[in-house]
């Protein structure tokens, strides 16, 4: 920026070009009752007072300091935030309201309104998203309950409209017991009734209304029984048992069947190396198992198509499958905000250019 | 593996040995500017090859461990300034104060384990080289205004003013380095933008704090700060050097700091 350039910003942030600056008004005598013409005045006196250049530094300042409160404290990662970044859109719709730069540089007010519009989707974005959790064993259909989730308050709570089904997973794992890519096929029925099919995996979420779902790290083993109460419908039931390899040596788990009030201690039990950290592996069910379950405390052990009496009905043991964890992420300003930041970032590399381009950089 | 390293320690030769030559010939008032030129283009060439050698070794980028983090920013530091140098001539002196910041990472790269690393599934992207390739723009060129600023503030503290005479006049250092720290705004803005659409195809969130998203988000703030305050204030020469230093300071624990004490780049992020 140059001399006059300079002077034009800090100018236009005292003097600007509005009602302040029009001599006709500098002669009203005082009234007792506030006329229009100053209270436009004041307003005015008042936005470029919240447009000072000095105040966007403070708010920079404010901003990062909020960030290192957030990053400290995880209990307080709304406000530190919220408060500058809110500071910051006021100061920049002041600016652009009243500084005259904005008018003579077009680049710059781009840019500008791109920070603003970024803020404001920021927040829309906060406002209404989803972040999820959720675990599938294979052949399961998602039926729109998730197992953890952090959504903000105006979230449309769509989730129940959406189904899928995991039909099995494959992961190659390198040398040493390292992940590699995921491949996961998932079935659904799009807007016609039609059955859709993908593989979806690392970089490929599935995306149905908006929801986006990822495959995760976790997954692991999940034996399959079927519920036979004395009372009532037979039912199918998976236990998601610990994540596999995290937890190789803790294949265990407490489940209740559905509509039981008698827990049932599963733990898997195989003596195969399915995860070979000498040599590459894939991911697979053993081809062997034996699946012990603790029902009070009688230990029992079983095999694809036994059964076990309990109390309150029969449990029969269907077989082992595998499970994989899926996170899921709404937030419907995504497009919008690449968008927003695209125009920001070329705004701002047109404005540079026009001011270096006159003048060659080694002069 | 001896073979890219030693190729490597023969390039590392040739920018110390570019860059000793360029601090004595300042101490000295000699102008070996070409020798200098040549010297940094050897040690380039060399270091080119021996990262290709690891990449073709390994089938993937300097990316993951931090004597790979360090080796791939040497060498795109060194490109940078090396470019700087040959279209520039008259910041030339500068790398006498370039360079023995390049010097240090070379120490810390030659201490380092050049031991491999896991290239994890969520790194197979194209955005992975756009968001590292923009990262390494702006880091670039925040160095060249590293050393335009570091002029200035030698000759404020009386040191070499004789020597650094012939440079362009304070004013002139600081539109220069102004026109470095606006491109690495642009880069820096690039490279988080790139980063966080990366992040969300990969990891399902397009920012999560993380140790390095966060540090990052500091040192674009501190940039976009610097060049506010530059282009609404009349600040001095000197104080937006030392705001240039501050700049340069975030981003080298940023890009160094974070991975050094975590277990990946992006922690956790893997």
């Amino acid at each position: 920026m140059d001399e006059r350039q300079q002077r034009e910003l800090r100018e236009s942030a005292v003097i600007g070009s509005g009602p302040t600056t029009d001599p006709g008004q500098r002669n009203v005598p005082p009234s007792s009752e506030p006329r229009p013409a100053v209270l436009r005045e004041s307003a005015y006196a008042s936005l470029k007072a919240l447009a000072s250049l000095k105040l966007t530094l403070v708010i920079l300042a404010l901003l990062g300091a909020g960030i290192i409160v957030s990053y400290q404290l995880e209990g307080a990662r709304t406000w530190p935030l919220v408060l500058p970044l809110g500071l910051l859109a006021v100061n920049l719709a002041a600016a652009v309201a009243t500084n005259g730069v904005f008018r003579r540089q077009t680049a710059l007010l781009v840019f500008h309104l791109a920070l603003i519009a970024l803020v404001l989707l920021v927040a829309a974005g906060r406002l209404s998203y989803l972040k999820g959790k959720l675990e599938l064993a294979e052949g399961e259909v998602f039926d729109g309950t998730l197992t953890d989730f952090d959504a903000g308050p105006l979230h449309p709570w769509r989730l129940d409209r959406v189904r899928f089904a995991n039909e099995g997973f494959t992961i190659d794992y390198a040398p040493g017991v390292r992940r590699g890519p995921t491949r996961n096929q998932v079935v659904w029925e799009d807007a016609a009734g039609n059955a859709q099919r993908a593989v979806v995996g690392d970089h490929d979420p599935l995306v149905l209304r908006g929801y986006r779902f990822y495959t995760s790290h976790n997954k692991g083993f999940a034996p399959v029984f079927l519920w036979q109460p004395k009372h009532g419908e037979a039912a199918l039931g998976s236990v998601h048992l610990p994540s596999y390899p995290i937890h190789e040596y803790r294949q265990a788990q407490e489940w209740t069947p559905p509509g039981s009030r008698e827990a049932v201690w599963v733990m898997l039990q195989f003596d195969e190396v399915i995860l070979d950290p000498e040599r590459p592996s894939e991911f697979r069910l053993p081809a062997q198992h034996s699946l012990v379950v603790r029902a009070g405390e009688e230990r029992h052990e079983l095999r694809p198509g036994e059964a076990l009496e309990l109390g309150d009905g029969r449990l029969v043991y269907q077989g082992l499958r595998s499970w994989m964890g899926y996170t899921v992420f709404y937030d419907w300003t995504l497009p919008w905000l690449l968008a927003a930041c695209v125009v920001a970032v070329a705004s701002l590399a047109w404005h540079f250019w026009g001011k270096f381009a006159a003048k060659p950089w080694d002069a | 593996m001896d073979l890219e390293l030693q190729i490597l320690w023969a390039g590392i030769i040739a920018y110390v040995a570019s860059g000793s030559l360029a601090i004595v010939a300042l101490l000295m008032g000699k102008r070996p500017e070409r020798t200098v030129l040549a010297l940094m283009v050897l040690g380039l060439v060399l270091h080119t090859a021996s990262i290709a050698l690891r990449w073709e070794r390994l089938g993937h980028g300097p990316f993951i461990t931090m004597f790979e983090i360090l080796s791939s920013n040497v060498w795109s530091l060194m490109l940078a300034f090396a470019l700087a140098y040959w279209r520039i001539p008259k910041i030339r002196p500068a790398a006498a104060v370039v360079m023995p910041i390049l010097f240090i990472m070379m120490g810390w790269l030659m201490l380092s384990h050049p031991g491999e690393g896991h290239f994890p599934p969520t790194y197979r992207t194209v955005w992975l080289y756009i968001h590292i390739g923009f990262g390494k723009v702006f880091l670039g060129a925040v160095l060249v205004a590293v050393g335009l600023a570091g002029v200035i503030l030698l000759r404020r503290f009386d040191l070499g003013v004789d020597r650094l005479a012939r440079l362009p006049d304070d004013r002139r250092l600081d539109e220069l380095a102004f026109r470095f720290m606006a491109v690495g705004l642009v880069f820096e803005t690039l490279m988080l933008v790139a980063g966080a659409i990366w992040a969300q195809d990969a990891w399902g969130r397009y920012w999560a704090w993380d140790p390095l998203e966060t540090w990052a988000f500091l040192t674009w703030l501190t940039l976009a700060f610097t060049i506010h305050a530059r282009l609404a204030f009349k600040i001095q020469p000197a104080t937006h050097a030392t705001m240039i230093m501050a700049v340069f300071g975030l981003a080298f624990l940023t890009f160094f700091g974070v991975p050094f004490i975590s277990t990946s780049p992006h922690k956790g992020a893997v």
